[in-house]
């Protein structure tokens, strides 16, 4: 039986050993993960907790197929998703959202220089809404059907939102190179 | 759109992939409760279940041994009969009885217990029969019998009024029970015992989890104490129910724990504590910033200055020893029913009862040349903890008053000393408890 399997078991067997020893494990990845979908370290704190918890209330569900760690990471999302829905179902997200945005520039930027830190800290800028569609297509792999179902947006809102988050991104991925590279030239 | 844009997330992509980042301090403590919750209501049946079962057997058993009491106690009075009915036992033998005057009115058991003529002034009144038998006699008393209880109801009973007489007849099946039950009943039910004895600490590991297996193989008792005060009272002649006041101090050594100090100027963390040890009590957490600890090829360490991050042996950090001592002390309140098996000058009873434990202090450290190094706390404990006890105690009689006891005690705790721990490690304990008894 592989390690996960052990600790996996000893969490179902309520054994807080096993159970902290998952979190330990686990947790930084996961709060980077949490810090992508939230705007600020209250709320990325609080998704993880809230994220954590649900791993250990559905880790009878796992079937052992595909990766633990993917699996756990999609809980995670789906935690950041509903903190969102919470936070944003007084009003509908595709009223707000149907300006017309210009195409992004021609991406042929060279980004060399930036850390995983910078890539967060300018993805953290965006708009809640644009973070959610940029990180659901870019990053997870999600289609604008799928991901119009879980913001609960039009295809055509999931792709404005999209096309403006990259726009954003793009300029303040540039400001930030040009930032480094004029630290380091100095 | 997509192609303009796919330079963009594939910065993200790859840039994010491997991202981590430590979360801040004590969002485990925040999971930790809403995930224990989980098993809490099974242990919390089960403790409720053990003290269901207890309380209903302590009171069936009082119950039992008042009714026995009072069925072995054979004669009681029987008050109120009109005088011209009055009842008696019936037994074989006869005894008459003759009060000095008949008109005086009736009188209950407990009045004669507090007139002057209290029952130790019975005895003086005992007038030979004719017959040579005993007949008991009570000053003043014209409508008083003696009877079985039973008689009262029964068909046995018989009326001694004769026509013409003006005396009432009173039967008496044995004064000498009565004497031992009524009239020395009372004495000595109380007694207060001052106990101590040393402690063996250990606990069952039931699980089949390796980790629990691996922290419980690590992990040595440490001869412990116990002592305080308990209190007892005598509800028959062979049960008393017990309780008290104890102080006890257990504790466990953890091998395998290299500890280090100095490390004090490379601790760069705002946690407020830099290492967790799980041991099968509950974890560890450092509160002295100037202490390094490792575990070699061991889990049980949780921190952030793993070995890739920090080497003690590479900043010269000063090696203190390789194993804890957990400390915890615990305020007692047993209440436990006794029953005596031997009631001679060397008595033996056997115990058995409930006691909850308040946890009042718990330590962690080390030593070094003989001295004491703090190292931090135990955290996740129960403060309260549940245990049941079994034992034979033996007493001996130094006097009426005074006697010498020696309790064998084996403590099994019904919950955890952590909470979270689950079931699969239960404490245990076991004692011999001395000490010295004064009934009153």
């Amino acid at each position: 039986m592989s390690e996960i399997k052990k600790i996996i078991k000893g969490c179902l067997a309520g054994n807080r050993r096993d159970q902290e020893l998952l979190y330990r494990r686990h947790a930084s990845k996961l709060y980077a993960v949490c810090l992508q979908y939230s705007g600020n370290d209250e709320e990325a704190r609080d998704i993880l907790q809230e994220g954590f918890i649900k791993i250990f209330e559905n880790l009878d569900n796992y079937k052992h197929e595909g990766s633990f760690e993917g699996w756990m990471r999609r809980i995670t999302v789906n935690t950041a998703l509903e903190k969102f829905r919470s936070r944003h179902n007084l009003y509908r997200v595709d009223d707000i959202d149907m300006i017309q945005e210009p195409d992004p520039e021609p991406d042929n930027q060279d980004y060399a220089g930036l850390e995983a830190n910078d890539l967060i800290e300018i993805i953290r800028e965006l708009p809640t809404k644009y973070r959610m569609v940029f990180n659901l297509y870019a990053i997870e792999g999600y289609s604008h059907k799928e991901i119009s179902k879980m913001v609960n947006i039009s295809e055509g809102t999931s792709k404005s939102n999209l096309s403006r988050a990259r726009v954003i991104l793009q300029r303040r991925v540039g400001s930030y190179t040009g930032i480094k590279k004029k630290v380091a030239n100095e | 759109m997509n192609e303009k844009g796919a330079n963009i997330d594939l910065l993200f992509r790859n840039g994010l992939k491997d991202y981590e980042v430590l979360p801040p301090p004590g969002v485990w403590d925040g999971i930790q409760p809403a995930v224990k919750a989980k098993s809490r209501p099974v242990i919390l049946l089960r403790v409720a279940a053990v003290v269901t079962v207890l309380v209903t057997l302590s009171l069936l058993t009082y119950r039992w041994s008042r009714e026995l009491s009072d069925t072995n106690a054979g004669t009681e009075m029987a008050f109120n009969i009109p005088a011209s009915d009055p009842l008696v036992f019936n037994p074989i033998e006869s005894h008459e009885f003759s009060p000095s005057e008949k008109s005086n009115p009736v009188k209950t058991y407990s009045d004669i217990l507090t007139e002057k003529a209290e029952p130790v002034s019975i005895q003086p009144e005992i007038r030979s029969s004719s017959f040579s038998e005993q007949i008991l006699y009570v000053e003043g008393a014209s409508k008083l019998s003696i009877t079985n209880r039973e008689s009262v109801r029964g068909p046995r009973l018989t009326s001694l009024n004769t026509p013409g007489s003006t005396q009432t007849k009173v039967k008496y099946a044995d004064l000498q029970y009565f004497q031992e039950n009524y009239v020395t009943k009372p004495k000595n039910r109380w007694s207060i015992a001052a106990m101590a004895s040393p402690t063996y600490y250990s606990s069952f590991n039931s699980g089949s989890n390796e980790l629990s297996k691996e922290l419980s193989s690590s992990e040595q008792s440490i001869i412990s104490y116990s002592g305080g005060l308990a209190f007892a009272y005598k509800i028959s002649k062979r049960f008393s129910i017990q309780s008290g006041l104890y102080y006890s101090s257990l504790g466990q050594r953890v091998d395998g724990i290299n500890s280090f100090s100095g490390f004090k100027p490379y601790d760069i963390t705002k946690g407020d504590h830099n290492f967790e040890v799980l041991t099968t009590t509950g974890t560890v957490y450092t509160n002295n910033p100037d202490v390094f600890l490792s575990a070699n090829g061991s889990d049980r360490i949780l921190t952030a200055y793993t070995n890739d991050v920090f080497d003690p042996n590479k900043a010269s950090l000063q090696p203190v020893n390789n194993s804890l001592s957990q400390n915890f002390s615990y305020l007692e309140l047993p209440v436990v029913l006794k029953y005596k098996i031997v009631d001679k000058t060397i008595g033996i009873n056997l115990i058995g009862g409930l006691s909850y434990n308040l946890l009042v202090s718990n330590s962690v450290s080390t030593t070094v040349d003989g001295n004491r190094y703090s190292i931090g706390t135990t955290h996740g404990l129960n403060p309260l903890t549940l245990s049941s006890s079994l034992g034979m105690g033996m007493e001996y009689n130094l006097s009426g008053k005074l006697s010498l006891n020696l309790e064998p005690t084996f403590r099994y705790y019904l919950n955890p000393f952590s909470p979270t721990t689950g079931s699969y490690v239960h404490p245990y304990s076991f004692g011999i408890f001395s000490g010295v008894s004064y009934k009153f």
